[in-house]
């Protein structure tokens, strides 16, 4: 030992070696800002939603050709939809791979692959016709047996299809036509097929089974751009597929017609933001994804570059439930009651047109789940009745301490904010700041906080939103035997418009228990050249109908 | 001569052993969990176990280790949770762009410090000397982050000479591959020319107050001949050596300009798979560099032999 000790101290070495440890040691805590675009939100991350028209979106008259490079935040692992809900994934293999059925930019789940859907009376199969003559990007055309092993596989392997269709199968009724067969009737049942993340791609019968229960290798979809080349931590290059069989409807959202309007695609991995913004200002990209909101008035002066916003979801504050001061519904209502809204979102992003201010679970285009129910709970900055209601919770004046990261900007001035507006009612609020998947580790533990911030992207149904059901275990820890039922009516419910008066009751609830507050709607920024039209969103980006005039 | 090698090499093992243990450490005691950023948020704690069981994440730490250092042992540095390739073969992969910065780097930290190092020497007190050290203080202190943002909005955004971020390998042109390296160079080289400068300036007075120079020029050598033949050459064993560390702290040390940059090096691996907490790729890269500093080390030694006879090795070891 003593050998060994003097060896490594009395070596000149010593003093060479020290850079080493200390860039290991600096690169283990310097992650902060390179996270920016990932997983910002819960759920589904980076990226947006809806068909928001960015200012260059309007296409005269698209033009066929050229290529387009995008900077683009995060690096993907897998590019197999089936196996995470990472939007580094899904952004890229939606443009390669494509499911029975999908989302109009309402929402609405409308075919693709299939044909068209059949509900039983019963609700406990759904039948899919397949569309004919759909090839995948080997030649081969698409049959039921493929899409039979891709579903089956997805029911296996996905969140979405071990959370909500336990029990299913699907099976080949004719070589061109599947069926969906359920152990109980759901509501949500297509608004889960046609989810986007993880979400079911069909792929040939030959790879699925080849890959067994892990992400297959392979990546052959049936979409209208196929992989090229994928450079690990570099680059995703995607070319367009020239027998791509599009639909005849016309384009709404991820449904109807596609056309790969470019010939090359490049994912170019950008993990700086401002390299990102300097890059599409120069003209190095065409597109930049996960542009902060500090330099959207750069990009706006910028002649040649115009901002493309979409929206991304919700901003929440999560209470512990379980443990500490919040397990006590007063003291919820008391910050509900304390904050003022406006203030906290105008610091998160900048200009009241990146953010919304709207109480519900959904977002208002989403018209199956919006609902206004308890909107009078929702920004009410009302400090005399926050303290009346936090006296009357018992508080102590115990310190209370709210988790966030500082590797999204938006989360960490809203909790320097609400800090100081829950301070203004004496509550003693501490900020507890860590990297990203430190803070995904610590709200494990219900002892050491009490709210942590975070977003969660627009889901196709509420029961998707994490925070709701009980048995989920989402940290937090929400525990209403109310809220679980009104989940479960509404999922039996035989038609959405017979929903309708549950949600509004979930609604209310949610603001009257509080598992969560809502701060309000975000959008996302993206930087669009002037070059490029045709750009839309959908929880996430829509590569296809883009074309560039820039040869 | 081989002696001394073997020797230093085997001088490597405790080093090694050392760095394995630190890093293993550091990495799994990091709060955050490889699966879970794998899975993406929605993944529920079964699938997070389950994945965590697959990789091996369950085991008790010591034998986590002792599996770990096996594998090392037998050459097997593992392969990235993430990207499913072997540890080795994305290190060699990222090599590439950052020995090219680096190099790139480098000769020009040497072009512009040595140079102005001697100036400096020569013209001591002098107000060139005041500035030269200035300007050398100031590269030391500027982090080269923030010179790279103002290399970029300069040169790539104002002036358009030149790209903003990015690599091209050599295959694709050598000037599109120089092109792209510029900026990054630079901003790496500035305080690396910094520290030479200050090193060649110290050593060459050093050199210049010697009798023997006094000499040389008593017998009317030409002044360029007195200080590149004579000073310089003397005076260089120093300077090789900061060149060498420097050199060693450009491939290690430039985690922060590629992601700048954008270039896929060694210093963007490590900073996604701390992000990723990819465990086996934070490991086996931090062994990797580990060795080929060591090794450069080792290099740098034997260069001195070539530059001054006065230190060839093979006379100590009789």
């Amino acid at each position: 030992m003593e050998k060994r000790r003097s060896l490594f101290t009395d070596s000149p070495l010593k003093k060479k070696l020290l850079p080493v440890l200390l860039a290991s040691v600096f690169a283990l805590t310097a992650c902060g800002s390179q996270m920016t675009g990932g997983n910002s939100v819960e759920g589904n991350a980076a990226s947006s939603s809806t068909s928001a028209q960015g200012t260059s979106a309007q296409a005269e008259s698209p033009t066929s050709g050229g290529v387009i490079n995008i900077a683009y935040p995060a690096k993907a692992a897998t590019l197999d939809p089936h196996t995470t809900t990472n939007a580094s994934t899904k952004d890229i293999a939606r443009q390669i791979f494509e499911p029975l059925v999908t989302l109009n930019s309402k929402y609405e789940v409308v075919p693709m692959l299939a044909e068209s859907y059949e509900v039983s009376q019963d609700g406990l199969s759904i039948t899919f016709p397949l569309r004919k003559g759909v090839k995948f990007h080997n030649g081969k055309e698409m049959t039921a047996d493929d899409v039979v092993a891709s579903m089956n596989k997805w029911l296996k392997v996905s969140t979405q299809g071990k959370a909500n269709l336990s029990g299913a199968t699907f099976t080949a009724k004719d070589p061109s036509t599947v069926v969906l067969t359920l152990q109980k009737p759901s509501l949500l049942t297509l608004h889960i097929l046609a989810d986007t993340a993880p979400f079911p791609a069909i792929m040939p019968k030959e790879i699925i089974e080849e890959s067994g229960v892990e992400a297959v290798k392979t990546f052959i979809g049936t979409g209208p751009f196929q992989l090229e080349e994928w450079k690990q931590d570099q680059y995703v290059h995607l070319k367009k597929y020239q027998d791509y069989s599009p639909r005849s409807e016309a384009s709404d959202g991820l449904g109807g017609k596609k056309e790969a309007l470019v010939d090359d695609l490049y994912f170019r991995y950008v993990t700086d933001e401002s390299t990102r913004v300097a890059g599409i200002t120069t003209g190095e990209y065409d597109i930049a994804f996960s542009i902060p909101f500090d330099n959207a008035e750069q990009i706006e002066n910028s002649p040649d570059v115009s901002s493309f916003v979409s929206e991304g979801g919700m901003t929440t504050f999560v209470f512990n439930k379980k443990s500490g001061l919040f397990s006590n519904i007063k003291a919820r209502q008391a910050v509900n009651a304390a904050l003022d809204l406006e203030e906290i979102l105008i610091s998160a992003y900048r200009d009241s047109r990146y953010y919304t201010l709207d109480s519900g679970l959904a977002l208002p285009n989403q018209s199956d789940w919006h609902s206004q129910a308890g909107k009078e709970e929702y920004n009410q900055h009302n400090l005399e009745k926050a303290k009346q209601l936090l006296a009357e919770s018992g508080y102590k004046g115990e310190e209370v301490t709210i988790l966030v990261t500082r590797d999204y900007p938006d989360y960490y001035n809203a909790a320097v904010v609400a800090q100081q507006q829950l301070q203004a009612i004496g509550l003693n609020a501490k900020l507890d700041v860590y990297d990203w998947p430190t803070m995904q580790e610590r709200r494990k533990d219900e002892k050491v906080w009490d709210f942590f911030v975070v977003g969660f992207a627009v889901r196709p149904t509420l029961h998707q939103l994490p925070f709701l059901d009980s048995r989920g275990g989402y940290p937090g820890w929400t525990n209403s035997p109310e809220i679980d039922k009104l989940l479960d009516e509404i999922q039996s419910a035989p038609s959405i418009a017979e929903a309708k008066p549950l949600v509004d009751q979930l609604q209310d609830l949610v603001w009257q228990e509080l598992p969560i507050i809502k701060l309000g709607n975000r959008v996302n920024m993206a930087a669009v050249a002037n070059h490029v039209q045709g750009l839309q969103d959908v929880i996430g980006p829509i590569l296809w109908n883009v074309s560039t005039t820039k040869k | 001569m081989s002696g001394y090698i073997l020797k230093r090499l085997l001088s490597m093992l405790p080093i090694l052993a050392v760095v394995a243990v630190v890093v293993f450490l550091i990495v799994h005691l990091t709060p955050g969990d490889p699966a879970a950023v794998m899975l993406g948020d929605e993944a529920g704690e079964k699938e997070i176990a389950e994945l965590r069981a697959q990789l091996g994440l369950d085991l008790p730490l010591v034998v986590q280790f002792f599996h770990w250092l096996a594998n090392v042992v037998q050459g097997d540095l593992g392969r990235s949770y993430f990207s499913d390739v072997p540890v080795t073969q994305a290190f060699w992969e990222h090599l590439g762009p950052t020995v090219s910065v680096a190099i790139m780097a480098q000769i020009i930290a040497i072009l512009i410090a040595i140079p102005i190092g001697i100036v400096a020497a020569r013209r001591r007190g002098t107000m060139i000397d005041q500035a030269v050290m200035g300007v050398s203080l100031f590269g030391i202190s500027v982090p080269s982050f923030l010179l790279g943002l103002f290399l970029i909005l300069l040169f790539a955004v104002q002036l358009k000479w030149l790209p903003v971020a990015g690599y091209k390998p050599l295959s694709q042109g050598v000037w599109n591959h120089v092109r792209y390296l510029i900026l990054p160079a630079l901003a790496l080289g500035f305080m690396q020319a910094a520290l030479i400068a200050r090193m060649t300036r110290s050593s060459m007075l050093d050199i210049i107050a010697d009798p023997y120079i006094k000499t040389a020029r008593a017998k009317g050598l030409k002044e360029r001949i007195v200080i590149y033949k004579h000073a310089l050459r003397n005076a260089f064993i120093p300077i090789l050596t900061v060149i060498g560390e420097t050199f060693g702290g450009l491939v290690t040390g430039a985690a922060v300009v590629e992601t700048v940059f954008n270039i896929p090096g060694i210093g963007q691996l490590i900073i996604s798979s701390v992000e990723r907490r990819d465990y086996a790729v934070i490991q086996g890269t931090v062994l990797l560099i580990t060795v080929t500093y060591v090794l450069l080390n080792l290099l740098i030694d034997l260069l001195y032999g070539i530059v001054d006879p006065r230190v060839r090795l093979n006379r100590k070891e009789r």
